[in-house]
């Protein structure tokens, strides 16, 4: 089993072209910095994404400072007769569940609570283990990975709902919904994680595994 | 290496190499049969598809695709009548009134997800497929369809169904909500984009990129 890395080989991120690193271009010696790029795609080639634990967590905490107004902050107002009810994401799914319509409450538990948290746990989890060089189940770290990558965009649907409903319910002083700062808060929160997963480069799970194999046969 | 679903490979096409995305191993794969789909055998990353057709199939799904998303913008989405007023709203309309409540930057995050960029992936998609199948790839075509690969995650348009469904639930006892053409070419639109996310394998296409320039390894 070799990887692309150790073969000295570089994968192109789009269109998967396997290209081997020149020693040189132009008589100029390739070091760390030189740009090189994928002869049939064009694209700048990297054998693991430049940076990407830094990039990752500075995106998760600025994902995860922005979870608390998110939370605490009001989405929506809904008005109603000139009387407001702000509620906040918790708030609406526990007055959706008074109201009985238990199958809408879960819907949006899991789209604006549970997938967050989710990812936000998988990816800091994820990030932790690669500082540590875990060896733990690689293969289930990836497809954790997999898992948050693809489901993170769902936890939008809180938003379209609120956008909606502004669009929709404006009968002036009767009835009205008005859109609050914990919506922009949310909506940031889910394309701050949405970057971090993609800056993420799960090629470094198996990285640590592979360095320490390689030292334990020199010995 | 790679596993197989069925056992239908032809032995005169050539073994292809290739680095695992997910977690950078080489593997070879030998040549697939249609449907069939290559998977990493370390990590369980799908490697590569052969899907039949592909290109004439996403093509057909790009351009249905098209036409329904004009029409879905053509008219109102849903329509709430209450106490003799009627609201309507569609998907420029939803951007706006987020705009018109003060809210700039949450309707520019909804006006690119559920307007620029669905937009972009079907008409993007049309041009690259055609550029493809008329053998016309100029060295933009690569830029292009690295934007849209790039992009895919971005466009939420079975996200805002999604919306409208709980929208129309929770309205539901409250208001009469009607609605009409629109509501059906946009579920039908879901349908097409879906399908044309299935059918598309991008492999097709950066083949017969390598081809024209000659530079596959």
């Amino acid at each position: 089993m070799t990887t692309a890395l150790q073969a000295g080989l570089i994968s192109c991120h789009f269109c998967h072209t396997l290209s081997k690193l020149p020693e040189s271009i132009d008589g100029e010696i390739i070091n760390k910095n030189t740009e090189i790029y994928c002869p049939c795609c064009h694209s700048s080639l990297y054998s693991r994404i430049p940076n990407s634990l830094n990039r990752t967590w500075a995106l998760l905490l600025a994902a995860l400072i922005l979870y608390i107004p998110a939370n605490t902050l009001p989405v929506m107002t809904v008005i109603f007769w000139g009387e407001g009810q702000p509620d906040t994401i918790l708030s609406g799914v526990m007055h959706l569940f008074a109201e009985g319509m238990w199958p809408l409450a879960l819907l949006i538990f899991l789209a604006s609570i549970f997938i967050p948290i989710l990812k936000l746990l998988t990816l800091t989890g994820l990030l932790i283990s690669i500082h540590f060089r875990a060896h733990w189940r690689p293969k289930d770290r990836t497809i954790m990975y997999r898992i948050t990558e693809f489901i993170g965009r769902w936890s939008m649907v809180d938003i379209f709902v609120i956008a909606l409903l502004v669009a929709l319910v404006q009968f002036g002083n009767t009835a009205s919904v008005s859109p609050n700062l914990g919506a922009l808060s949310f909506a940031a929160v889910v394309i701050l994680t949405m970057f971090a997963a993609q800056t993420f480069d799960p090629r470094l799970i198996w990285d640590a595994i592979e360095e320490d194999s390689a030292k334990e046969t020199e010995k | 290496m790679a596993s197989n679903h069925s056992n239908n490979t032809s032995p005169h096409a050539q073994v292809s190499h290739i680095a695992c995305p997910d977690c950078d191993l080489i593997l070879s794969v030998p040549p697939l049969a249609v449907n069939e789909v290559a998977y990493c055998i370390r990590c369980d990353a799908t490697l590569l598809r052969n899907q039949k057709n592909s290109i004439d199939r996403t093509l057909a799904f790009a351009i249905t695709g098209l036409i329904l998303f004009v029409i879905s913008n053509l008219f109102p989405l849903l329509s709430l009548k209450a106490m003799g007023l009627t609201q309507e709203s569609s998907l420029l309309s939803t951007a706006l009134a987020l705009f018109e409540a003060d809210r700039p930057l949450l309707s520019l995050i909804i006006l690119l997800t559920t307007f620029i960029f669905p937009a972009i992936t079907l008409l993007g998609t049309i041009y690259i497929l055609i550029q493809v199948k008329t053998n016309r790839i100029n060295r933009y075509t690569a830029l292009l369809f690295r934007f849209l690969r790039r992009t895919d995650a971005w466009g939420m348009l079975e996200i805002f169904m999604l919306a409208i469904l709980v929208a129309l639930v929770k309205l539901g006892d409250v208001a009469d909500v009607i609605y009409g053409v629109s509501l059906y070419a946009f579920c039908l639109l879901i349908l097409s984009l879906s399908l044309l996310s299935y059918s598309l394998n991008p492999q097709d296409v950066w083949n017969s990129l390598r081809n024209k320039q000659g530079c596959s390894l």
